[in-house]
């Protein structure tokens, strides 16, 4: 079974003053894997100006737009249709006994290999003074701690629009305790790893039929690593395991390397931006 | 080449010839206003004003007090003016900086000791009694600088491009001398025949411009509003006139854009086009309506550099 | 035999205790310097001033300057350069030379390994710590590979000699090495002022640094580019090393660029020319990993290129040295290069290393804490000299300070025996004599694909403070000229 899907993904700057040198880069294609494939990309800019396909330096695909002439305006549409095939999160099978699990995360060489998703970063730093907030259960697998960790981050923060911003860290959200989806996102990761279990931000889209938080912008979750099984999308904002509702564009250590859109705009005025997601299915297919 | 570093270059041309033309304008004037043949000429206010409004900065009010000590201050040496002398010399050393990959150490270093021997000269001494010797010294090595172009560079663009800035840079200092003299001459004038003709500041303009011993030898006879604008701009064979700047400029820019087919948009076509026009003017067409005369030549070298930076420093 | 009058020597003070270059334990010069020695003995100690104060105003007059930024106006000073050279004689050098080599390459095949397979960590023979505490590890680069397999092309290390006699290396600078130019600058400044001394020697020349470096990149040139275009990127004239980069670039004879100067379209580089676009092949960057593209880094760096680092990673541009070398720069990784060059390269290192004691270590720690007096502690990510305590300089209350500090943070901490750096006779203007002053030598070597070069020659920095061992240039040190022989 599989579900195709449309999105559309728009985004609209206003400059108070003429622009003669600007910059973005947009990271908002979704990642073809084993769930996902691409039917179509299609990506528009209203300065007619080239849109240049590249890669980021964690090798997922960006779309570049450097416009030769001035402007005041500027808006980018991009429409991605594509098929995600249906899965049971649960449907996997764990090779490893709960000890072996536990023993390999343990080993120098795991910890070599995925060092990246085991680091602090700048958005996933708890604050010392915190110290231990969840700690793993040893009597339970990895993934029960980790689907027991995604329903404590689910529960202690609230969902709140505007109670944070794109470079709150965790210091204050902790206390505040409210937050959006990079917040959860950004939470889960770094007690995963304070429990030594490699964990990566997500970027992506949520498709929203079925009621979940969101909003219309782009979603964030988090995968984990499980020896034996590999990398599980856990939802915190949710409370969900990543299923076919969630379309991945980008992973990396934190939301640092998965902004969806970056600009360099030599601009001395004010400016306006505007961004809309929106994500429909449009059939099931069998 | 770099855009950016052709950019550099061509100010930097720009800069240290208009720091020279500054320089002898400032001192010309204030030592032959000392034994001035009439009342005004001789008049200090009435030279500083001149000076003031040859570099820009004109002074309506004539009630106003005029301080000898300020005006050479401000167009000598004041970092706070834009138009004086030190800031001129310290463009022309931060545009050779920026490309300075590009020219020879000999002519650095030469830009280099200009600088600090401007940003080091006491300007207590210039307002007093250092006005010959700062002067001498600015057009002095102005000289230095222009030898070291010519001779220490690879003919190739960069010289081009350079020489352009020189020459498009005389051919409107010469043009803005011209302006200020004309205007010194409507006031004061001669005291024989036709009076505005013969003012004596036309021998004033000439040596201004350093050309009064080429004059004499070419005309054999004192200088004259026709005899002198017309050696000035018309002559192409004095090194300071407007149509040698001119031929100079297209010469340069045929270095530079080498096509046969002349594509209207290009610099060199408006190059080509003005000189032609000057090659061809008769002096009498200038001389009826000077002022027109001046405010035409200045626009179009001003649009010959807007040109040039569409096309060639866009960047 | 008479003795030829040495004046400008006569006041000269020689401290037993310590290794002077020119004299021998038993305090007569040596054999290399005995030439050199009796020739600036001809003159009297005011020729000498005054030769002094002509190398000055030619380096201030050719614009071989630094600003010094204070409240009103910016003002221009020189690096301060002394008259009287180093002298190293052939057999030295090739010893310095085969130790300098050795370090670039064991150093590369380390930065590749940490950007690949990280074996020599899973081996247990380094820390994990050297990736994962370092803030210059580029995650960007890892499983990239750079053109011609080089990430230090361009590494500058400083080496002293101890008063053992022997050769230790304080540190490998690859992340943006500097001051090639005045080793250059210093040689002309030299025969400018006393041409005929080198009729006596047969000195190696240090010009040809430029021409072997443009040689040396074009070897590691992208895939598929048949003539290579190579430019030079700067920050801009009011960096403080932009006489080198003007210099290095105006040597190799290609351009110098500023990161507005370039642009990428479809992850190629291209300078902007005054005939529009042209492909840029290789670039020897002197801007900081973080700053050179503000799409993949910092993004508020507008010293760099949006887009830069795609390219890089499309293996479309050369940039030297390879983002994410700096990694390998930290004090830390020099603890480990005895590990390293056996690992990589299964030799004995040549050049000696100075012990480190690693403050993250408790056993370690605890003998610093104990001897804080007479070691040297380092921060382990400062450079340019800065946050170093020398132990047998602190009083008391500074001691307890420096203890609090490592407790506080031991990781960030490495300590070393106090090294004792050989001096040499410089001249002070202040005193117009000869006095000995501390001194180390930066060598320079580059890397290119399957070829190697060292500039022989070097910089000899000198503290000009008497007794200060910190030589850097920030730190008000001088440099000489530092002549190889051939023979």
């Amino acid at each position: 079974m599989s579900l195709k899907y449309s999105i559309v993904y728009s985004a609209e700057n206003h400059y108070d003053t003429w622009i003669a040198d600007a910059h973005w880069q947009f990271l908002i294609i979704p990642e073809e894997n084993d769930t996902q494939t691409h039917i179509k990309i299609d990506f528009k800019n209203s300065v007619h100006a080239i849109n240049e396909d590249s890669v980021n330096g964690y090798g997922f695909k960006t779309i570049r737009v450097q416009p030769r002439e001035k402007f005041k305006d500027i808006s980018f549409e991009a429409n991605f249709s594509l098929v995600k095939k249906k899965v049971n999160p649960f449907d996997f099978i764990d090779e490893l006994s709960r000890e072996q699990a536990y023993k390999i995360v343990q080993e120098l060489e795991f910890k070599v290999d995925f060092e990246p998703f085991l680091r602090t970063t700048h958005f996933t730093a708890i604050p010392s003074s915190h110290g231990k907030i969840f700690s793993f259960n040893g009597s339970k697998s990895i993934f029960e701690n980790l689907q027991d960790l995604n329903q404590w981050v689910f529960n202690h923060l609230y969902y709140t629009t505007n109670a944070t911003d794109v470079n709150t860290t965790l210091t204050e959200i902790i206390s505040n305790r409210r937050g959006v989806c990079q917040d959860f996102a950004h939470l889960f990761c770094a007690l995963a790893k304070q429990n030594e279990i490699p964990a990566r931000y997500v970027s992506g889209y949520l498709h929203q039929g079925n009621g979940y938080f969101g909003d219309s912008q782009m979603h964030a979750w988090s995968e984990a690593y499980v020896p034996g099984i590999g990398w599980l999308g856990f939802d915190p904002t949710n409370n969900l395991i990543a299923n076919d509702n969630h379309i991945k564009v980008s992973h990396g250590k934190d939301y640092n390397d998965c902004s969806p859109l970056k600009g360099v705009v030599y601009a001395s005025g004010k400016n306006k931006t505007k961004h809309s997601v929106q994500v429909v299915a449009q059939q099931q297919q069998q | 080449m770099l855009a950016r570093v052709a950019d550099n270059l061509f100010w930097m041309g720009r800069y240290i010839e208009r720091s020279e033309h500054i320089a002898r304008y400032l001192s010309v004037n204030y030592f032959s206003s000392l034994d001035a043949p009439n009342d005004l000429s001789q008049s200090r206010p009435f030279v500083l004003r001149s000076m003031l409004f040859m570099v820009g900065e004109p002074q309506a009010d004539k009630s106003m007090d005029i301080i000898e000590e300020e005006v050479l201050f401000n167009i000598g040496l004041n970092p706070e003016s834009a138009y004086s002398i030190l800031n001129n010399v310290k463009n022309a050393r931060e545009n050779a900086n920026s490309a300075r990959d590009l020219i020879s150490t000999g002519l650095y270093e030469s830009i280099n000791k200009f600088y600090h021997f401007i940003i080091n000269y006491d300007p207590a001494v210039l307002v007093k009694n250092g006005l010959h010797d700062f002067t001498t010294n600015v057009t002095e090595m102005t000289a230095v600088l222009r030898g070291k172009i010519r001779g220490t560079l690879l003919h190739n663009e960069a010289y081009a491009i350079i020489m352009m800035g020189v020459n498009i840079e005389r051919a409107t200092q010469i043009i803005r001398m011209i302006n200020a003299k004309y205007r010194d001459a409507l006031e004061a004038q001669g005291s024989y025949g036709d009076k505005f003709s013969n003012s004596f500041e036309w021998t004033t303009l000439l040596k201004c411009a350093e050309s009064y011993d080429m004059m004499r030898r070419l005309y054999k006879k004192p200088p004259n509003s026709i005899s002198t604008l017309e050696f000035l701009i018309l002559n192409p064979n004095c090194p300071r006139s407007i149509m040698n700047s001119l031929n100079q400029v297209y010469k340069h820019i045929r270095d530079l854009d080498t096509s046969k087919h002349y594509n209207k948009n290009a610099t060199a076509f408006l190059v080509g086009k003005v000189r032609s026009e000057y090659e061809y003017k008769h002096i009498e067409e200038i001389e009826g309506d000077i002022q027109n005369f001046i405010e035409d030549i200045l626009s179009r070298l001003v649009q010959i550099s807007t040109k040039m930076e569409k096309e060639y420093f866009n960047y | 035999m008479t003795k030829i009058k040495n004046q400008i020597f006569s006041s000269y003070q020689r401290n037993p205790s310590l290794y002077d270059e020119i004299y021998d334990n038993d305090g007569n010069v040596k054999d290399v310097y005995k030439k050199l020695f009796d020739l600036y003995g001809e003159h009297s100690i005011d020729d000498y001033a005054s030769l002094n104060v002509k190398a000055r105003s030619s380096f201030f007059n050719q614009g071989i300057t630094f600003q010094v930024y204070s409240k009103k106006k910016s003002q221009e000073k020189i690096f301060p350069f002394d008259l009287f050279p180093r002298i190293i004689d052939p057999k030295e050098w090739e010893f310095i030379e085969r130790g300098a080599i050795q370090r670039s390459k064991a150093l590369n095949l380390f930065l590749w390994d940490i950007y690949h397979e990280k074996k020599i960590i899973k081996q247990g023979l380094v820390p994990m710590e050297l990736i994962s505490s370092s803030g210059n590890y580029l995650h960007q680069m890892m499983g990239v590979d750079p053109p011609g397999d080089i990430y230090n092309h361009i590494s500058g290390i400083d080496i002293i000699k101890h008063n053992d006699g022997n050769y230790y290396v304080l540190e490998d600078n690859i992340r943006c090495p500097s001051e090639v130019s005045y080793v250059i600058c210093n040689r002309t400044a030299l025969k400018r002022a006393l041409f005929g001394v080198f009729n006596h020697y047969q000195t190696h020349t240090v010009t040809d640094y430029a021409e072997n470096l443009l040689e040396l990149l074009e070897t590691t040139k992208p895939h598929g580019v048949d003539i290579p275009v190579c430019v030079v990127i700067t920050p801009g004239m009011y960096n403080s090393a932009y006489y080198e980069h003007s210099y290095l670039a105006k040597t190799m004879g290609v351009e110098l660029v500023e990161g507005r100067d370039l642009f990428v379209e479809n992850d190629f580089v291209y300078m902007k020319t005054i005939r529009g676009p042209q492909k840029v092949d290789i670039i020897y960057r002197r801007i900081d990993d973080l700053f050179i593209d503000p799409l993949e880094f910092r993004p508020d760096s507008s010293l760099g290129v949006p887009g830069l680092f795609a390219a890089y990673k499309k293996g479309n541009v050369t940039i030297a040295n390879a983002p994410g070398t700096g990694v390998a720069d930290d004090k830390a990784v020099y603890t480990y290069m005895p590990e390293i060059i056996k690992y990589y390269l299964n030799e004995e290192p040549i050049l000696n290393n100075v012990h480190t004691y690693h403050c993250s270590r408790p056993d370690e720690l605890k003998y610093v804490l104990d001897n804080i007096h007479q070691l040297v502690i380092k921060p382990v990510d400062e450079a340019g000299g800065y946050g170093i305590s020398i132990g047998n300089r602190l009083t008391k209350e500074e001691i307890e300070e420096v203890k609090k500090q490592v407790k506080s943070d031991p990781r960030r901490y490495v300590a070393q025996p106090i090294m004792s750096l050989s001096v040499h006779p410089t001249y002070i203007a202040k005193k117009e004599s000869f006095e000995q002053r501390h001194v180390d030598l930066r060598v320079f070597t580059v890397l290119g694909k399957e070829k190697e070069f060292v500039l022989k020659g070097g910089l000899t920095r000198v503290a000009l403070k008497k007794g200060n061992l910190i030589v850097n240039s920030s730190q008000g040190g001088g440099s000489k000229d530092t002549w190889v022989l051939k023979k």
